[in-house]
């Protein structure tokens, strides 16, 4: 009898826990009647500071624009034109010197104001940390306090691209003063990122609540905040979700209400109650194809680029990426300045004779790619299985050589790679960011371009980079980007999408290239 | 003679328990000196750079931040040197900075070992329940129907691909039957309870705090229970075995002959000879779902140990991936000395020999 009393309630009490379990599950799935307060967003994690000052991963840019400000902004998804953000700007004649005006009245989360002394320690404190990876984003950028609410920032040469570089959240303003006090300095002796890490010290709408690297952030509404911004949730998770199927339940499930790093097929498969949000991104991919004989052989040819060029069927290669994505018209992606309006087509005449005035006799060439790091949801896997049948039928016989990312990339930087696929995103969003692709210039190189071989893709680099005027500017990108399309050792691809899935009352979803979106901007219908 | 010398000239007798523990301890020291060697061996055999994985294309072009970055981690000192540095620092507790998360190992580990720790011994739990009983069942029902049927349960435990397993379980259960929460160790609603274990469950209840404890709780079911079916089939095969073994043996005839009844006759006899064979098991288990949980915790966005290792190795996160060797080696070691320890009190000739 006593046995069976036990059983019953041992019985009773594991079903009364998993009633309990089953409460709490329910309760957490975070819907409601009434209008949503807080959102969870979820995103496969690249988190590695609190520190603005520091970061330059892309996580790391999603919190720090919510936490804090920079000089200048975008406004939503156009990143053609910076405006104004805690300052205003004009610049001279021959574009080396921008001078910047505090807008009035604007405070940090602890109520002080926001004074030029802060702009100054600030951008020099990036520029004093060399071992910062944000620290080139300040090279040749010498700050200058003109009074309480005007900064200078000198070049000495042209620079065009200097307000674009100060909307990047890595040179967003701190409260100095606070930051000191926390072992802040403005070279590497700094030892503020401690601070940094479980305190923010900005004017953004938000402040930081918690942060764990590897799981989530949490921010709620900075009660100062005096800027632009009317938010509507006043409480932002930010959880590390890795896997975008996970991401993709989770948004379904009403466990999130934003997925980030879902591919254009998965948000394909997204049924009723969500909303997404698909543009092309700023990366593109490319295929590299070396001119270095010494390290590729035939491929160095440069009418052997020209056959690959042509023999490609970009409409069929675009299969491959789903929604949002486009042909990479050149190696600049579409929503930037000197943008191609028009990609290559395909020509298998043009390919023949470019092939035949290459000296291919039909040696197999080996086309590397990393197989582990899809970029905008695009595998490269089936992207080089598809490129190799396409050049095959064009009678350039590829054998596939894929490899992890890490192992990779070193090859592919210190330009040991005669064919291979890779991608380019920029680090602020201009154009200036694809002037490396020329010959002698970083990823030129890793392509065994040499200035000697291309002098006049050299002169419009030089003539996009020292431009004074935005109209002298934009014609020089767009020479320099078509120059690169007919004569360039690179073959551009695709333009993969961005697709930001959201619960459908959520609006005001702005893709931008380097912080992929601002938080502040979500609004509830 | 021996022991009553020591004893007169002053050294206190040491008894074998003692000893036992001792020459243990010594080994496994040794052992963890030979897992920071092949480890830092491995890990700087890896073909790829590490400057340009940590520092990404941008930063890694910049060298003055090159220079910085290879100052600090001292990076331009001999491999052999760095490893001298590497245990000097260690033997100080600081098992040095993650390149990839640029914070103390140390402290990374203290939140994904837990984490892990939580969901695996909620597996073995489950695992040690569920498999005894239907290993139990099967031997005793050797050949009929039940048997045949636990024996397909314990093959398909076995052979679904864990990963699939993860994503479909989380789909009904989270999904389409609404009875399981979704992705992570907590709810976003929740704050994690103040850290005393770093078991969310624990440290919930240590703090009073009910709500969180049920939700931690519900969080952990379906990782517990997609981590268990392995390890359940793999049991419930061993217990079949074992218990099969020890039925045939003279002592549980004679237990039978004399009449003593099946529940008493199975725990009393049984399954306390089998217990050796399914402890080694058991542990063996365990520390798999330590250590090798990686895809589980990438379904279900669970932080733990085997993510870490994964994201640690796959960035060239050289300080993360020793760290992980560490523990990984250290949690195996404990788990082999607890389960010849357990030998011991389970069969007192294993304590004589």
């Amino acid at each position: 009898m006593r046995t069976k009393i036990r059983y019953v309630a041992t019985a009773l009490g594991l079903s009364a826990s998993l009633a309990l379990v089953g409460c709490a599950a329910t309760a957490s799935d975070g819907s409601g009647s009434d209008a949503p307060t807080s959102i969870v967003i979820d995103t496969a994690f690249t988190l590695e500071t609190g520190d603005p000052g520091r970061n330059y991963v892309p996580t790391g840019y999603l919190v720090s624009k919510a936490l804090y400000e920079t000089l200048l902004d975008f406004d939503g998804s156009d990143e053609s034109t910076p405006v104004p953000g805690l300052a205003s700007y004009t610049q001279n004649d021959d574009a080396t010197v921008f001078t910047f005006t505090l807008e009035e009245g604007r405070v940090f989360s602890d109520g002080a104001p926001i004074t030029a002394d802060d702009v100054v320690f600030s951008l020099n404190r990036v520029k004093g940390m060399t071992e910062s990876k944000a620290n080139f984003l300040m090279a040749g950028i010498e700050v200058v306090k003109v009074d309480d609410s005007t900064v200078e920032l000198r070049t000495e040469t042209p620079s065009l691209k200097l307000p674009a570089l100060m909307t990047n959240p890595s040179l967003a303003i701190l409260n100095s003063e606070l930051v000191i006090a926390n072992g802040g300095t403005t070279d590497n002796s700094d030892a503020a990122e401690e601070f940094l890490n479980s305190t923010s010290a900005g004017s953004g709408p938000y402040v930081l609540d918690s942060l764990d690297f590897e799981s989530q952030v949490v921010l709620t509404e900075n009660e100062e905040y005096n800027g632009p911004e009317d938010i509507d949730f006043t409480r932002v998770v930010i959880r590390s979700v890795s896997e975008s199927a996970t991401q993709k339940m989770n948004l379904e499930g009403g466990d999130s209400q934003v997925a980030v790093d879902l591919s254009g097929d998965q948000v394909a498969g997204l049924g009723d109650g969500v909303n997404v949000f698909s543009t092309p991104s700023a990366q593109t991919i490319f295929l590299l194809v070396n001119q270095n004989a010494d390290v590729a052989g035939v491929t160095a040819n440069p009418e052997f680029a020209s056959a690959v060029r042509y023999a490609l069927d970009y409409p069929a290669l675009l299969e491959l990426a789903g929604a949002g994505s486009e042909q990479a018209t050149g190696v600049i992606p579409p929503s930037f300045l000197g943008a191609l309006t028009d990609g290559v087509e395909q020509d298998l005449d043009a390919a023949k004779a470019a092939l035949e005035a290459s000296g291919y006799a039909g040696e197999t060439i080996t086309l590397e790619y990393p197989n582990d790091y899809p970029v905008g949801g695009v595998s490269f896997t089936p992207l080089a299985e598809r490129v190799q049948s396409q050049l095959a039928a064009a009678g350039i016989s590829v054998e596939l050589a894929p490899a992890p990312f890490t192992t990779q990339i070193d090859e592919y930087v210190n330009g040991r790679e005669a064919f291979s696929i890779w991608f380019w995103g920029p680090d602020y969003a201009d154009s200036a960011n694809f002037l490396p692709f020329s010959a002698g210039a970083k990823v030129g190189l890793r392509a065994g371009w040499t200035a000697e071989q291309a002098p006049s893709i050299l002169e419009l680099a030089a003539a996009a980079e020292n431009a004074t005027s935005m109209d002298e500017r934009e014609g020089a990108f767009s020479a320099f980007a078509k120059a690169l399309q007919e004569q360039g050792p690179f073959v551009p691809l695709i333009v993969p999408g961005s697709n930001i899935a959201t619960a459908d009352y959520i609006s005001g979803v702005a893709y931008n290239s380097t912080w992929t979106m601002d938080i502040a901007e979500l609004q509830a219908k | 003679m021996g022991k009553n010398t020591r004893a007169r000239s002053g050294h206190p007798a040491r008894s074998p328990l003692a000893g036992y523990l001792l020459r243990r301890l010594g080994v496994s020291v040794l052992l963890l000196f030979g897992v920071t060697i092949v480890t830092f061996s491995l890990a700087n055999l890896v073909p790829g750079n590490p400057i340009v994985a940590a520092l990404g294309e941008g930063a890694a072009s910049n060298p003055a931040t090159v220079a910085a970055y290879i100052e600090k981690h001292g990076l331009d000192q001999p491999l052999p040197v760095q490893y001298v540095n590497y245990l000097a620092n260690l033997f100080q507790g600081d098992m040095g900075v993650s390149l990839r998360t640029g914070q103390p190992v140390a402290s990374d580990l203290a939140k994904a070992v837990p984490a892990t720790i939580e969901v695996a011994i909620g597996a073995i739990i489950v695992s040690l329940a569920v498999g005894v009983a239907l290993g139990a069942l099967a031997a005793y029902r050797r050949g009929k129907l039940s048997d045949q049927l636990v024996r397909v349960i314990s093959l398909i435990g076995l052979s679904i691909p864990t990963f699939w397993m993860a994503l479909v379980s989380f789909n009904i259960f989270f999904l389409q039957l609404r009875i399981a929460p979704g992705s992570g160790r907590l709810s976003p609603v929740l704050s994690p309870p103040p850290t005393v274990t770093g078991l969310y469950t624990v440290d919930a209840l240590l703090a009073g705090q009910w709500v969180t404890f049920m939700d931690a709780m519900a969080h952990l079911m379906l990782p517990v229970f997609v981590l268990s079916l392995f390890t359940i089939g793999l049991l419930t095969r061993f217990v079949r075995t074992s218990v099969l073994e020890v039925l045939d043996a003279d002592y549980v005839r004679a237990g039978r002959a004399k009449g003593l009844s099946g529940p008493r006759m199975l725990f009393g006899y049984v399954l306390r000879g089998a217990s050796l064979p399914i402890l080694t098991i058991v542990g063996l288990a365990f520390g798999s779902l330590l250590s090798g949980t990686v895809l589980v915790e990438a379904v279900f966005a669970w932080p733990g140990l085997g993510s870490y290792a994964y994201n640690s190795a796959t960035s060239l996160d050289l300080p993360g991936v020793m760290g992980v060797g560490l523990v990984v080696g250290l949690i195996y070691l404990v788990i082999n000395f607890a389960v010849d320890l357990l030998y011991g009190v389970l069969d007192p000739r294993v304590r004589l020999a």
